[in-house]
């Protein structure tokens, strides 16, 4: 064999053996998916059986329909689909405040400098690292005080709270390659304030916004320890009344069911990453090789 | 009517002093270029005439009025960045029109104004695109073009053509002092490329590290340096700066110049009154390329013109010219003669000094004369 052969076969090899290490990686990952998914689609009878990766031998949907508008959680037996219908309320204003906020603090902390803004940011990145529980307790008294316990308005405030520090590090980030000339054109043009954010620095803000929006999305629409904590009952998010349901149920487990709630739990975080994944790592990239 | 004055202005940053003390005036119409090494405050300065940067102490006068307190958008003047600053998400058009928009003109009136800009600066057909789609000479334009459309007091330019090739650079050139002459506005433009200083500026401010070294047209600027910097800093080659001697010579005086050889030069200066007091003292005689010349080609009938036989150590062909160099005083010298005029490597040939020409320095303060 000559030289280049041999440098060939051996970059065959390591290939074969990446990639066989990749596929056992994802086949190990994907397995409880692929057991939720076909368990969904079973009837209980076929489940009695026992063959968990064997494929339905009756396809049906009517765990997914069972799930979604009957099924018994606590004490009301109305399926999962209010609780959904409460994740989204919570998790659609919880993204869009919690983003547009970091946005504004990363605009301001980039383009508006002032004494102690170092300080600010470093406080706002501390808070991105405080450990939910610790903050349970200070938080629900908050919430009582504020007449917003138990309420789904209560849960965005706690969700936006949260969020805004992450989103100030991304856009923080994302600003501080901005050209600051731009903002001085813009300045000298007379725009304002927050004319010049809304003209200028957020039309080119796409990528981070993708990635802001996706990661929290992922963030609020997964949690459970808030949404157990300040929405009980008949505004509890999805995760907790998933929970619920699972704990729940009296008499034959239900799993086919059980699974079909679980996939719908996934599914938007899912169709989120699925529609805009492509821009996530974009504006990851773009924030981390520049900044 | 002074349109722009720098009352002792300084800008500090902490504790360092970034700019000390400048003082300008300019008339309307003037064409101001400041001018110096990387670092000596320029872009400061024009950030501050904007209005981008708070003054430390100091005025700002914008046609009789002090502007020290107003924002930006409220001077009266527009500026052109070295980057040029396109909004990357806005069209040509809207991007010379964001001014206009922004300060409330009906949608028509913008439309004919953009109409008439993009037709002097040739950028009709690149309207509709995106910046980012456009050369960096077309972006060079379209920047011109959203200052000039507000039709400002004053136009500001930090150093506009430095991202451009050398070609391109020198069309655009061109360009604004057309532009200019046509306008008849008032311009401040920060370079630190000395003939784009002497090719536009009708007012030139050489600054060394934020002091303002001299302010006066290209000519005087040119021919009486201020000192030694300024000398050396404007033309290219820059000028000859030979240690001399002033000594008594013929009732008048004269610079004394030493070759390698130990042989003794002696240059009568004009204007003996005014080196009196420096007889025999060391000066730094300065003199440029040009004012040293082959014989044949110094002026017949300049009574300042003055042979001297010198070493010619090294010619540098450029075409149209030969620079010949020669050391005297210990230091390299440059003359700039005919590229027939037969000077060969080795041999002495006859250089003619037009001392008319030439200035003096005291070599401790570097000030001239
Ligand atoms: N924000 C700042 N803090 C501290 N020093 C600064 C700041 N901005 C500028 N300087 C200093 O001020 C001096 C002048 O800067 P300036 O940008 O005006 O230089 P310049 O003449 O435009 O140079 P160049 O030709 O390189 O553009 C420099 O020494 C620079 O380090
Ligand atoms: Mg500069």
């Amino acid at each position: 064999m000559t030289n280049q052969e041999v440098k060939a076969s051996s970059s065959r090899f390591w290939r074969v053996l990446i990639y066989t290490t990749l596929i056992v990686f994802a086949a190990f990952y994907l397995l409880p998916l692929f057991v939720m998914l076909i368990t969904s689609f079973k009837d209980l009878e076929e489940l009695r059986q026992g063959n968990m990766l064997s494929l339905p031998q009756n396809w049906t949907i009517a765990a997914w329909i069972k799930a979604w508008g009957s099924a018994c959680i606590g004490l009301t037996c109305e399926g999962i689909n209010g609780y959904f219908w409460n994740s989204i309320k919570m998790v659609v204003p919880s993204v869009l405040i919690s983003t547009l906020l970091g946005a504004i603090n990363g605009y301001v902390l980039t383009k508006w400098r002032f004494k102690g803004d170092r300080w600010v940011f470093a406080l706002m990145l501390f808070g991105c690292f405080i450990p939910f529980q610790i903050v349970l307790i200070p938080m629900s008294q908050i919430l009582g005080n504020l007449g917003l316990a138990g309420t789904t308005t209560g849960l965005v405030l706690v969700h936006v709270t949260y969020g805004i520090g992450f989103a100030t590090l991304f856009f923080r980030n994302y600003y501080a390659a901005f050209p600051t000339e731009l903002v001085k054109a813009a300045m000298i043009d007379g725009a304002s304030f927050l004319g010049i954010f809304w003209r200028i620095l957020l039309p080119s803000s796409g990528p981070i916004i993708v990635v802001t929006v996706i990661w929290q999305f992922t963030n609020i629409w997964n949690d459970f320890l808030f949404g157990a904590s300040f929405a009980a009952g008949e505004s509890a998010p999805m995760t907790v009344a998933l929970n619920n349901l699972v704990s729940s149920s009296t008499g034959v487990k239900e799993y086919n069911v059980d699974m079909a709630a679980a996939m719908i739990a996934a599914l938007p975080t899912l169709l989120v990453y699925i529609v805009a994944g492509r821009y996530f790592v974009r504006g990851l990239m773009a924030g981390s090789v520049k900044g | 009517m002074a349109s722009l004055e720098i009352r002792n202005v300084c800008k500090s940053y902490g504790s360092v002093d970034v700019l000390k003390s400048i003082n300008i005036a300019i008339n309307h119409g003037d064409f101001l270029v400041l001018v110096g090494p990387s670092g000596c405050g320029k872009s400061t300065l024009l950030s501050m005439i904007a209005g981008l940067d708070e003054i430390t102490s100091g005025e700002l006068v914008i046609d009789g009025e002090v502007v020290n307190d107003k924002h930006p958008s409220q001077r009266d003047i527009a500026m052109v960045f070295q980057s040029y600053a396109l909004y990357p998400n806005m069209s040509v058009e809207k991007n010379i029109a964001f001014g206009l928009e922004m300060r409330g003109v009906p949608k028509a009136e913008r439309d004919k104004k953009v109409e008439s800009v993009s037709q002097m600066l040739q950028i009709g057909p690149l309207l509709k695109r995106k910046p980012a789609q456009l050369s960096g000479g077309q972006r060079q334009r379209v920047a011109m073009g959203r200052a000039l459309v507000r039709e400002p007091k004053i136009f500001l330019f930090d150093e506009p053509l430095s991202n451009l090739d050398a070609k391109l650079r020198v069309d655009m050139r061109t360009e604004i002092k057309k532009l200019h002459q046509r306008l008849g506005a008032t311009i401040v433009y920060v370079t630190h490329d000395q003939i784009e200083a002497m090719t536009l500026a009708t007012r030139i401010a050489i600054m060394k590290a934020g002091i303002l070294q001299q302010l006066g047209t290209p000519q005087e600027v040119y021919d009486t340096p201020n000192n030694v910097f300024v000398a050396s800093f404007m033309g290219s080659p820059s000028m000859n700066l030979i240690p001399a001697t002033v000594v008594a010579h013929q009732n008048s005086v004269a610079a004394r110049l030493t070759s390698p050889q130990g042989n003794e030069l002696i240059l009568p200066l004009p204007q003996p009154e005014r080196y009196q007091t420096w007889i025999d003292k060391p000066v730094i005689l300065g003199i440029r390329p040009e004012a040293i010349t082959d014989m044949s080609s110094a002026e017949p009938n300049n009574p300042w013109v003055f042979p001297a036989d010198c070493q010619v150590d090294v010619t540098e062909p450029t075409g149209a010219d030969v620079y010949v160099l020669t050391t005297l005083g210990g230091k390299e010298i440059v003359a700039r003669m005919r590229s027939n005029c037969g000077a060969v490597v080795g041999q002495k040939t006859p250089f003619a000094f037009n001392m008319a020409k030439a200035v003096l320095f005291d070599p401790q303060t570097e000030n001239r004369i």
